[in-house]
């Protein structure tokens, strides 16, 4: 068995409200993912994936509950800790691609190197060797409004992986697109999983799932399914 | 890393060319403006050192002491310095040289043109105590003082009025009807504090004065005489020096009051000069006012701005950026507007009030002021209106932020 790059404790999720009500996001959720892993966590609006996703990516906390990112738990780090953790460890492609507008491809995708002091020679080099990895060799130099939403996304993919993440969260990264560009962006995550990239893709389109071998079904807070996507019964 | 940051501080400012050059502008014209106010408030000081300069600041004036009358101060009395009493004074330690003046008025008459001067009866050592030169021509002598020789030293508006371009040296001009001869032109001065023409001037003996001029009945006392220090620093020893000596010399009893008074010249500098100081402080204060808003502009500015990078905020602190450097990121875009805004200001500043100093022919100063004014306005005004948008996109949650849009 390849190493487990998330183990997620029994973890609940609240969020108090003036007046004294609360509510329960996440409910005792528990799984492990694997490195290597490409698995599609699906549910509707309100179901909780997307704060499943926020804790996930470091961007937010449990109310309770363990969550070992590569056996260190990071439920409970600081501010500072947490901004490190996803600045090293983590990658992400997010709906509507967020890039700088003002910055060229290669100044986008080296972005989060800057943060970790890598010269800017290094960084540029790694960003041209991302760019071509996408098939966007020759883009370096353009900014994003000069690319096709489907570019940008390619771009946004590139940064993802500019810090050599043990994962990468997908959050609807196809929600912007048209079908065939899904389609090609999907694969291009297929090939990235192909050479061993950890992949967590959060979606809400059967289709897309599909491009998944494990499917985590979110519903009312609580895992309903966590199995192999093909054996999944609605 | 400070590198960095103010790279991508500037790639944000030039994305927004027009609104950060508007921002910019009224950094400008505030440091401009206080460069130029620090400037006028210098070249008034400078025009005012020049003037006493013209005259010698190392100066005791002695002058009549004010009436007293049942207890009621009035104007000058009479003239209580007698000749003798003056030089006397010049065999005292650390007196360079005294001398006095006899004043009085009157119509020149040179052919058909005429003109109100200031007379001054005096000795040939009142040359050195007015640091006054000779352009042209010889002065007079003690022996021409002792002949009463109808000799005249003549400024040069003097010369404008009465000669025109010809050469007065030689020539007779006459004041109350008496002939007087030109032996002297003295170099030009300019207007004293007062705006009075010190050029308008006749000098001549001060016996030819009372001989053909001005009568007295004390034919033997001054108007006003004048003791040079050897250096400034003597003003007051040598200012307590002459009193002591001159009530000696009038008789006066202890208990009695000077019947003459001393005036200190770098005491009148000094005051002149702080006028001028809390002048030009005055003209900065108000200057600062437009980097006031100026600096108002900033903040404003970088307050729209993060809100509108709310999401770029947001994809920075999900990739790794850490609280504090968002917060440097936003305070350094800040800083570099008022900093640029304060070079481009500065340069503005000093060019302008070298063109209005040509303009208006006064020396003005490039004073090293107006480098630490305008540095310290880039830094305090760029962290002043900085702090305030950077604290508020450091504390923004990059869920919400990534959510906005």
């Amino acid at each position: 068995m390849s190493p487990t790059v998330i183990e997620v404790k029994d973890i609940c999720k609240t969020y108090f409200m003036a007046g004294g009500t609360s509510q329960s996001v996440l409910k005792h959720v528990n799984f492990t993912i694997h490195s290597g892993e490409f698995v599609a966590i699906m549910g509707h609006s309100g179901s909780g994936k997307s704060t499943l996703m926020n804790i996930l990516g470091c961007l937010d906390r449990p109310t309770s509950g363990e969550y070992l990112l590569e056996g260190q738990n990071v439920a409970n780090l600081s501010d500072a800790d947490m901004a490190k953790i996803r600045g090293k460890r983590i990658g992400f492609v997010f709906q509507n691609f967020n890039l700088l507008m003002k910055r060229t491809l290669a100044d986008n995708v080296s972005l989060p190197l800057i943060y970790q002091n890598v010269s800017a020679s290094a960084r540029r080099e790694k960003a041209f060797q991302l760019l071509e990895h996408v098939g966007l060799k020759g883009y370096e130099d353009r900014l994003p409004t000069q690319i096709s939403g489907g570019m940008q996304q390619r771009v946004a993919i590139a940064r993802s992986l500019v810090n050599d993440p043990a994962i990468i969260f997908a959050d609807e990264p196809t929600g912007n697109l048209d079908t065939r560009t899904s389609n090609e962006i999907m694969d291009l995550f297929t090939d990235l999983n192909k050479q061993g990239i950890t992949i967590v893709l959060v979606t809400h389109e059967e289709d897309i799932a599909d491009y998944a071998k494990r499917l985590i079904m979110i519903v009312d807070g609580q895992i309903q399914y966590d199995g192999l996507r093909g054996e999944y019964k609605p | 890393m400070i590198f960095q940051i103010l790279k991508e501080a500037w790639i944000s400012i030039s994305a927004y060319k027009m609104r950060s050059f508007l921002t910019m502008l009224g950094i400008v014209i505030g440091v401009a403006a206080v460069v130029m106010m620090v400037a006028a408030g210098q070249t008034v000081q400078n025009e005012i050192t020049k003037t006493f300069d013209s005259m010698g600041t190392n100066l005791i004036i002695i002058a009549p002491a004010q009436t007293v009358s049942g207890g009621v101060r009035g104007g000058r009395g009479k003239p209580t310095a007698s000749f003798d009493d003056v030089e006397s004074l010049r065999s005292l330690p650390d007196v360079e040289t005294a001398s006095y003046v006899v004043v009085t008025a009157a119509q020149a008459v040179f052919g058909n043109n005429n003109y109100g001067v200031q007379i001054f009866g005096t000795t040939p050592e009142y040359l050195k105590v007015g640091n006054w030169e000779i352009e042209t021509g010889i002065p007079f002598t003690e022996k021409d003082v002792k002949a009463g020789k109808p000799y005249v030293l003549i400024g040069q508006t003097v010369v404008d009025e009465l000669f025109g371009l010809q050469n007065p040296i030689g020539k007779t001009l006459r004041l109350k009807g008496k002939p007087f001869t030109v032996i002297g032109v003295l170099k030009e001065k300019g207007d004293n504090l007062m705006g009075d023409d010190q050029d308008n001037i006749v000098m001549m003996p001060v016996t030819t004065v009372r001989q053909r001029l001005k009568g007295s009945n004390r034919p033997q006392y001054a108007d006003i005489a004048f003791v040079k220090v050897t250096q400034e620093d003597k003003m007051e020893t040598v200012s307590r020096r002459i009193e002591y000596q001159l009530r000696a010399r009038h008789h006066l009893k202890e208990g009695t009051e000077n019947d003459f008074s001393l005036h200190l010249m770098t005491d009148m500098v000094e005051k002149v000069r702080q006028i001028g100081f809390i002048l030009s402080m005055l003209l900065a204060a108000i200057a600062s006012i437009s980097l006031v808003v100026g600096s108002i502009g900033i903040m404003n500015m970088m307050l729209v701005s993060v809100t509108e990078r709310t999401r770029e905020i947001g994809t920075r602190k999900a990739l790794g950026a850490p609280n504090r450097w968002i917060m440097v990121q936003f305070l350094a875009e800040a800083i570099l507007i008022s900093f640029i805004g304060s070079f481009v200001g500065m340069i503005l500043g000093v060019v302008l009030s070298q063109v209005a100093g040509r303009l208006y022919d006064y020396d003005v100063p490039i004073s090293i002021w107006s480098v630490v004014i305008s540095a310290s306005v880039a830094i305090i005004v760029g962290i002043i209106s900085g702090a305030l948008p950077a604290r508020k996109a450091m504390r923004l949650d990059p869920i919400e932020a990534l959510r906005y849009q």
